[in-house]
């Protein structure tokens, strides 16, 4: 029993990770159907800032946090203007390697400025692991999941109880008629690409202290995170929460009771028969696709 | 994907361009090649090994050259492909008229050019790494023919034997557990490690292994604590180690751990911090502990020189010492390739960095200069790797000169 609990355990912790992470996937084919595909890669971009603020400069993690969150919108903001609006105008659906280029640029980049060894970050809550009875986790492991259950809390109102959430969700559904209506389509679009970045900025606070910073340390990560939003379903943010859990905790069980070199092509696996069995994902429901 | 030039491996690249630009050579100039990652993931081997052989090539020359000839490196970018390590090779012997060369960075390319040099280039290359045991035990050597191919550092067979005799008839381990990353080298490092742990008559109590991914490895250590384990065997790199020292950490399992040098170096320190006490390293060289006066000076030029501390020593003095084997070499018998070759098979002593061989560094069957004896084990101690040494009390390091501290087998902590 304890090695089913612990090993659960431990891959719902991971799980986390990748949820946190999927839910910008979500973000941002809800409102436009566009996908930032390098999404792993701002990730490691956040986790890379939060290194340098929190390690090199000694800056106090909270306002090193603020900075991220900042510095990625603002960079969300520019990437969307130029990787993603030109063929959004132009009804191209070269987004999909802009976005991509996007992120060999980051991964490049951040092998000029910081090297590619990796760098350890501290964890906000120390590393001694947390014990409950003979089961361990580490803190930040807890802090990653209370994160992600506040971002996906947070996201479900703002999309159901606000104006500007409501807004967002009438963009997803017709951008014409939500211009006839007055919302500022434009100003949706981009802002929603740049709220997807800054929750990349904020994963990749949360999770440097367990991957190392490194200029790789984003790349799979985005791709099983989004192996999730695709299971999950994309338009359906509040199933990748749970999907996340699930698959981190399946991947655990996989190890543990089969062997680690199964575990990515059944994951995958899993992946390809959700599309082609339920093609909108777990938790989305069908819809017509918009003319 | 093809990657551009990485920024922070620019200035060695232009260093490697300017050196590979045509320029004015003097013609008695005596060229030594090597072809290795400069840039890419890879590149702190290259750069190291590169920065061995410039120290000894530059005293050589301050002290008159060989025989009044300058030596000079000519070193090329090939990114860890050994497609371009082929292409360099040959544009290094056949166009730049080097007499030697200095391996690889990876065992992929030196295996690659092996047969390309025993067959066609023929020109001596000693090895400073690349693992592979197939690269010095290659064809030409089976079939008779003249082997150019040399190693100063360790190969895989070796190593393996290495680990597994050190933890199962010095520490006394017989339940082995094995924990390797399913990249190549754990592929090989595993199969070596299975092989060797077979032939001494036991079985494996566990198997597991864990991806590039994989930030915590709950399943697989909780398996084989499960399973009984005394040890944990591993080949593995500083990245995934790390992850598999953190969790330990976490599940508070103390089972010893043990890994071949792919942590060998001041980076798994950096990485891992202070849940890396305790971790056992086998390495060729560790700038920790009790060093001789040769190897204190040499790293003292090192730092002075480079401003940093060693990323690899394994490597740089690896490649230090294959430049003065090629110099004792060459003042002897000049500097054709076959006789370098030949001479090599005939140098009685060298007082090398790695060691001081007193007995014939290569001989006519054996082209690797370091068997498994000559391999040490190290203990992750407060930042140092410490050489772990034996007693009739049992394993022990020495903090210093003085101190020797007892290893508790039971979880490789200090008594």
């Amino acid at each position: 029993m304890y090695f089913f609990l612990q090993i659960a355990l431990s891959g719902i912790a991971t799980g986390a990770i990748y949820g946190l992470i999927a839910v910008g996937y979500s973000l941002t084919f809800l409102t436009t159907r566009v996908l930032n595909f390098a999404l792993g890669m701002w990730v490691m971009v956040g986790g890379m800032l939060t290194f340098s603020l929190v390690v090199q400069y000694g800056i106090n993690p909270v306002l090193s946090l603020a900075a991220v969150l900042l510095a990625m919108t603002a960079m969300g903001v520019a990437a969307e203007r130029v990787s993603v609006f030109p063929f959004l105008r132009a009804g191209s659906d070269v987004w999909v390697m802009s976005t991509l280029a996007v992120g060999f640029l980051f991964i490049d980049f951040a092998e000029i400025i910081w090297g590619r060894s990796p760098n350890p970050v501290p964890g906000l809550f120390g590393s001694q692991p947390v014990r409950f009875g003979a089961l361990s986790v580490l803190p930040q492991q807890i802090a990653i999941l209370i994160t992600a259950a506040v971002v996906f809390v947070a996201l479900d109102l703002f999309f159901h109880r606000t104006l500007l959430g409501k807004a967002f969700r009438a963009v997803a559904h017709s951008d014409q008629v939500s211009t006839l209506m007055g919302v500022n389509v434009r100003r949706i679009q981009a802002g929603s690409f740049a709220v997807a970045c800054g929750l990349a900025g904020l994963a990749g606070f949360m999770v440097v202290p367990l991957t190392l910073a490194e200029p790789q340390m984003g790349t799979v990560l985005g791709l099983k995170a989004f192996a999730i939003a695709i299971i999950a379903g994309l338009a359906a943010p509040r199933g990748i929460l749970l999907c996340g859990l699930g698959y981190g905790a399946l991947e655990g069980l996989i190890s543990g009771y089969l062997f680690t070199g199964i575990r990515d092509i059944l994951g995958f696996s899993l992946m390809i028969v959700v599309l082609c069995f339920k093609p909108e994902g777990l938790f989305g429901r069908p819809q017509e696709e918009r003319a | 994907m093809p990657r551009p030039l990485s920024g922070r491996m620019l200035p060695a690249a232009l260093v490697a361009g300017a050196l590979t630009a045509p320029s004015v050579v003097w013609a008695q100039d005596i060229k030594i090649g090597f072809a290795g990652a400069l840039t890419g993931p890879a590149a702190y081997v290259g750069l190291e090994i590169k920065r061995g052989a410039e120290i000894a090539i530059d005293e050589i020359n301050e002290h008159g050259g060989i025989k009044g000839r300058k030596l000079v490196l000519v070193a090329r970018d090939d990114e860890h492909n050994p497609v371009k390590t082929v292409a360099q090779y040959r544009d290094l012997v056949e166009r730049e008229n080097v007499v030697a060369m200095i391996g690889a960075t990876n065992s992929a390319s030196m295996l690659a050019v092996a047969p390309i040099v025993n067959d066609t280039l023929k020109v001596p290359v000693i090895c400073p790494t690349t693992d592979a045991t197939a690269i010095t035990e290659n064809d030409a050597k089976k079939e008779g023919r003249d082997n150019y191919l040399f190693r100063v550092g360790m190969y895989g067979t070796g190593q393996a034997n290495f680990i597994v005799d050190t933890m199962v008839k010095k520490f006394g381990y017989k339940k082995i557990g094995l924990l390797n990353w399913t990249g190549g080298w754990g592929v090989t490092g595993r199969n070596e490690l299975l092989r060797r742990v077979k032939e001494l008559g036991l079985t494996p109590v566990g198997d597991e292994t864990f991806e590039n991914s994989d930030t915590d490895m709950t399943p697989q250590l909780i398996k084989l604590r499960q399973a009984g384990a005394e040890a944990i065997l591993n080949y593995g790199l500083v990245r995934e180690n790390t992850f598999l020292v953190q969790t330990k950490s976490k599940l508070s399992d103390e089972t010893p751990f043990v890994s071949a040098w792919g942590i060998a170096g001041p980076a798994f320190w950096k990485a891992a911090g202070p849940i890396a006490e305790g971790v056992l390293t086998s390495t060729t060289v560790t700038i920790d502990g009790p060093q001789s006066p040769e190897r204190t000076a040499f790293i003292e030029k090192y730092k002075a020189r480079y401003k940093q501390n060693f990323e690899g020593p394994v490597f740089v003095v690896g490649a230090y010492d294959a430049v003065y084997l090629y110099k004792l070499v060459m003042e002897r018998d000049g500097t054709d390739p076959k006789a370098v070759r030949d001479g090599l098979e005939n140098v009685p002593s060298f007082k090398g960095l790695v060691k001081a061989f007193d007995r014939p560094v290569f001989t006519h069957d054996r082209h690797n200069a370091l068997t498994e004896d000559d391999m040490i084990m190290t203990r992750w101690t407060n930042g140092a790797m410490l050489p772990v040494m034996f007693d009739d009390k049992g394993p022990y390091v020495q903090t210093d000169a003085a101190t020797r501290k007892y290893i508790d087998k039971k979880n490789l902590s200090l008594m």
